[in-house]
């Protein structure tokens, strides 16, 4: 029997300096990098494959098929990029992630790199996350002082390059070549595709781009093997994950649980249940792009890619949001369609303009001179700027608008019936 | 005569040639600049363009793209307040009305200013508030003098 | 032998298409003559896929694909006017309208606007937009001959494309993000290059104004011909917008063509100045022969009877120069030599020409230093009457004098010759020139004994060679400006009567 609440990706949670090389090569740290320079890329690959794991970033594709993708005879350099802009409200994860265990985010790149033919790698992080850059920074100087990075690594004969890139406020930058925009200096806004970055990314190289808890799981499915990975989680939703838990809880935080986890027990247990005199009215599972779900709708609901999917929402990146019964609807309707209007990027006309709309009846909403009617419009509007854009910023825009609509219109309804 | 320091252009010069290419320098050449002057003036990009060849457009284009540049002059501490989901539920809308009324009551010599900004990733800590690179958590109404307070101390 | 381009073979609405392997959906429709609503995408340009406007359906598809990036693949099945797509395209403009400021009456692009086309289209007749929409800065003098509206702009990148891969000027950028994003020069600079009104003609809005052609006419009442540029060797193919029926032009757009692709140079935009009715020399100048006698307006016939009794006064061989500028047809160089050097034997030809030209200047792009767009022409028309076709100015053998008579092909475009002035005066010191020329100006040079009035460029049929030796063909005269205004062809042929008829 599997233990109920393992400790892989968060292994080093409050060990002393566990964010050390000490610490982490004391306790197996770098182990599954000298077992897979013994080994294929091909089986590397195959390995990851084989294990699951889907992209922690909020998509949830397939890692091993995404790292399939890269050219393998193609000349020249090809990159690996740790997208580390977390910039999903309700989601801080990796924040935690990174400070908490540096060198399993920098082993699974280093894999990783080898893994595809990469000689660089970089790691994105959102600017915001001052401390934990310098976390990233010093963790980097460790690897290339103990022989970890640059060439010939551990006698390997492979070389990799691994430098910190640093955002600079912008929601976009998350989406992977909107990451690779500006990586390049450019304005963060995502590329047309195809072509796709595994063909041409970062300078029109092969470029993956995978998230931070993604990496991090590499070392652990390296060292014990894909079978041991699933040892966790569910059949489509292999592995554990970790959950940014974010309201008015007791024990607001990050924690790591296998998929399939009960969704009521996570926010009784592990968040510490609401804080004393506050109920549950809404739930956000996914990030804010992702649609709401009622207290109704967390029954028997489980913590995997499929069961919030079958709800009608996602998982996404992992980020809970409770919405307590003192919120009202308008106000965090509000949140959710200013942040977005704001992070658009501005280059896909129904985006730009589809966000700005809705932020512009919003308004309307708030100082209460809108009318049923413009509650309604959102709805359309959100519907007609959905699957029409380079990236999924518009959607993630319209989904949430769309699940407010639906199911707290008449809370907006009665909001605007109130008067001044 | 530079608009730089003799530092920093050492520092904008090792980014120029720490990436593939000159241009994928212009994020971290701006935030050093930002970094030691507080914003990025047009003298700033103008000696960018002319003599370490960044394009002044794409140098621009950056600026107004991303939140954290700045191209007006700031004050010495830059307050971002994120003001929205989480944050919102847990008392940011109090305690920015709060920091609003001080910076009202300072006037011209106040040291802050405040943007209210989206999500800072600390949703746990909410309400968030960076005080230039610091992070502050749970600021409620009723920590907002005691924060303050201390930069104010610095500022003298 | 080449081997044959691959192609593949998919259904578009149906019908079976084949095209080159490589060839995207959208330039595939446009080859079959199927239209595909687009803002942002350009055949000049690379794809940007941002407006959104161009939405397909793939059978089997999910979602609506861009046509502009869509390549098809074997058998693939594209609809382009089914009512899931029709709606697409709907909304699609609702988006691109919502902060429009629709202010189409005050705007120069009413008309070929692709935003006014789709709209009244789509019958949308009133802004959704309940509340104020977002205010950005109008009537922003960047360039020359530019005025930017950037509220009317919707951000399809066009002219960052053009300045970035075009003239790599780079001088245009977005900036800011979302709604709030702003076309736009860096603060205070402008775009100076000599291809600017390009941004004009590509611009689908009217955000890009031409300054010389602002508040001047309504598009609707302009007609087109197709013409080739007269200002440098390149020989652009343009189109020519006037109205005939009040004897002005207004402006000159690029035709595409191998030559020129889909652009021309600004200098080329002004070859319709000198073309207006106001401007030109509107009749015939005749004088008694003698130097300093009295002159006179005179129909084209007059002048025509007084040229053809001076010839009679002179022998050809020996007094009488003819001085050519390269800015005439293959046909007007061959009428104009077969008479004067075959028939009447004249064996002074001079070329008038331009001396501080540098003739092998090329800016690259299309503009070249030989501002004249048939100077391998006039080479050619004189080699084939035995003299030499070398290009040299031959004016400082003219004014070494000795000629009773010249007669004299004066160079149409007149700002493309800085010196004509003083070249003017030089020839008006002679002892009786005949002047050839669309020049209102030489009425008032007293020197001046004769003139005849030509037709402009746009006004006869022939053709030019480019420096490249390609034919350029004017084949679509508008009416001439000028009631009496002749081509040289003509003109000769008219001397030649008379004096037929005289013997």
């Amino acid at each position: 029997m599997a233990d109920a609440k393992p400790k892989i990706l968060m292994k080093f949670e409050g060990m002393p300096d566990g964010h050390s090389l000490k610490t982490y090569t004391a306790h197996g740290g770098y182990t599954a990098l000298k077992k897979a320079f013994g080994m294929t890329k091909e089986a590397i690959i195959d390995e990851v494959k084989q294990s699951g794991l889907r992209g922690r970033g909020g998509a949830g594709f397939p890692t091993g098929m995404k790292w399939s993708f890269v050219p393998k005879d193609m000349p020249g350099p090809k990159y690996l990029i740790c997208n580390n802009d977390e910039s999903e409200p309700g989601t801080f994860k990796d924040r935690h992630l990174c400070q908490v265990s540096p060198h399993m985010v920098i082993e699974g790149m280093i894999i990783g790199g080898f893994a595809i033919g990469a000689s660089k790698g970089y790691i994105y992080t959102r600017w915001e996350f001052q401390g934990e850059i310098k976390v990233l920074e010093d963790a980097i100087k460790e690897a290339y002082a103990a022989g970890l990075l640059g060439k010939n690594i551990l006698g390997s004969g492979f070389d990799f390059d691994l430098d910190h890139y640093s955002g600079a406020g912008a929601y976009i930058c998350g989406e992977e070549t909107g990451l690779i925009s500006s990586l390049e200096g450019k304005k963060g806004q995502p590329k047309l595709k195809p072509p796709f970055p595994a063909v041409s990314g970062y300078l029109g190289r092969p470029t993956i781009v995978n998230n931070t808890e993604t990496l991090a799981n590499v070392p652990h499915i390296i060292n014990a093997g894909a079978k041991e990975f699933r040892k966790y989680g569910t059949e489509k939703s292999p592995g554990t994950k970790l959950f940014s838990i974010s309201g008015a809880l007791n024990k607001p935080g990050v924690y790591e649980v296998p998929l399939g986890y009960s969704f009521e027990k996570f926010i009784t247990d592990e968040a510490g249940g609401m804080m004393p005199g506050r109920s549950i009215k809404a739930v956000i599972p996914g990030g804010a792009s992702a649609a709401l779900f009622t207290p109704d709708d967390l029954k028997g609901l489980t913590m995997d890619y499929e069961a919030i999917a079958a709800k009608g929402s996602m998982l996404g990146s992992g980020a809970i949001m409770i919405i307590d019964d003192r919120q009202s609807m308008v106000e965090m309707l509000k949140s959710t369609v200013d942040f977005f209007s704001h992070e658009s990027c501005g280059q896909c006309t129904p985006c730009r303009e589809g966000t700005g709309w809705l932020a512009n009846i919003m308004c309307g909403l708030t100082d209460r001179t809108g009318t049923a009617a413009s509650v309604d419009k959102m709805g359309t509007v959100a519907k007609y700027m959905s699957g029409k854009t380079i990236c999924a910023l518009s959607e993630a825009c319209a989904i949430p608008v769309i699940s407010y609509v639906t199911k707290y219109g008449d809370e907006l309804k009665a909001y605007l019936a109130k008067g001044g | 005569m530079s608009v730089f320091s003799a530092g920093l252009v050492k520092t904008i010069e090792g980014y120029l040639t720490r990436y593939e290419t000159k241009r994928s320098a212009i994020l971290p050449v701006l935030h050093a600049i930002q970094d030691e002057s507080g914003w990025i003036s047009p003298e700033a990009i103008e000696e960018l363009h002319t003599k370490f060849a960044l394009d002044r457009v794409h140098v621009k284009e950056v600026i107004t793209f991303y939140d954290i540049y700045h191209d007006e002059p700031t004050k010495k501490y830059v307050l971002r307040f994120c003001h929205q989901f989480t944050c919102h539920m847990l008392g940011a809308p109090e305690a920015i009305r709060k920091i609003e009324a001080k910076i009202d009551a300072m006037g011209e010599s106040c040291p802050f200013q405040l943007e209210k900004f989206p999500c800072l990733g600390k949703c746990d800590g909410a309400p968030v508030l960076l005080v230039n690179k610091d992070r502050h958590e749970r600021v409620t109404e009723d920590k907002v003098d005691a924060i303050l307070a201390k930069y104010e101390r610095t500022h003298g | 032998m080449a081997e044959p381009t691959p192609t593949i073979t998919f259904l578009m609405n149906d019908k079976e298409l084949t095209v080159p392997k490589g060839m995207t959906v959208m330039e595939a429709a446009a080859k079959n003559g199927v239209y595909i609503p687009h803002f942002c995408w350009h055949p000049g340009l690379s794809i940007a896929g941002v407006c959104r406007f161009c939405m397909v359906k793939v059978e089997g598809r999910p979602k609506l694909e861009i046509a502009c990036n869509l390549t098809p693949s074997p058998g693939m099945k594209v609809y382009t006017q089914i009512p899931e797509v029709k709606e697409a395209h709907k909304w699609a403009l609702e988006f691109h309208l919502i902060n429009h400021p629709l202010d189409c009456p005050i705007c120069d692009q009413a008309g070929e606007c692709k935003l006014q086309d789709f709209y009244m289209e789509v019958g949308k007749y009133k802004s959704q937009m309940e509340r104020p929409k977002v205010l950005k800065p109008k009537a922003l003098a960047i360039g020359d001959d530019l005025v930017l509206d950037t509220e009317r702009c919707i951000l399809c990148d066009r002219c960052v494309r053009f300045e970035g891969e075009v003239t790599k000027t780079g001088a245009l950028g977005i900036f800011n993000r979302g709604d709030r994003a702003i076309v736009g020069t860096y603060p205070d600079r402008k775009i100076t290059h000599n291809y600017q009104t390009n941004l004009v003609d590509i611009c689908p809005v009217g955000a890009f104004t031409s300054k010389d052609f602002r508040f001047k006419q309504r598009v609707w009442f302009l007609k087109e011909q197709p013409a080739i540029c007269p200002g440098c060797s390149t020989g652009c193919h343009v189109n020519v917008h006037g109205k005939p029926e009040v004897r002005t032009y207004f402006r000159v757009k690029p035709r595409e063509s191998a030559v020129n692709g889909h652009w021309m140079c600004d200098k080329g935009r002004h070859t319709y100045k000198h073309l207006n009715q106001e401007v030109r020399l509107r009749f015939g100048i005749v004088s008694d022969g003698v130097k300093g006698s009295p002159r006179r307006r005179a129909s084209f016939d007059e002048a025509i009877a007084a040229l053809a009794t001076k010839l009679a006064s002179v022998d050809a061989a020996k007094d009488l120069a003819l001085l050519v500028s390269p800015q005439y047809t293959n046909e007007e160089y061959k009428a104009f030599f077969e008479f004067f050097v075959k028939k009447l034997g004249v064996k002074k030809v001079f070329q008038w020409r331009e001396p501080t030209e540098k003739i092998d200047e090329f800016d690259g792009l299309l503009y070249r230093g030989d501002h004249n767009p048939n100077t391998k022409g006039l080479s050619d028309a004189l080699k084939a009457v035995g003299l030499s076709g070398d290009v040299k100015n031959g004016f400082g053998e003219l004014a070494k004098g000795g000629n009773k008579l010249v007669i004299a092909l004066a160079p149409e475009v007149a700002f493309q010759y800085p010196s004509l002035t003083a070249q003017l005066t030089s020839l008006s010191e002679l002892d009786y020139v005949s002047l050839w020329t669309l020049n209102g100006d030489v009425f008032g040079m007293k020197g001046i004994a004769h003139a005849i009035p030509m037709k402009g460029y746009t006004e006869k049929k022939g053709t030019f060679l480019n420096y490249q030796g390609k034919v350029g063909e004017l084949f679509a005269p508008f009416p001439s400006a000028v009631d009496d205004a002749r081509d040289v062809t003509e003109t000769v042929a008219a001397l030649a009567d008379v004096l037929t008829r005289a013997h």
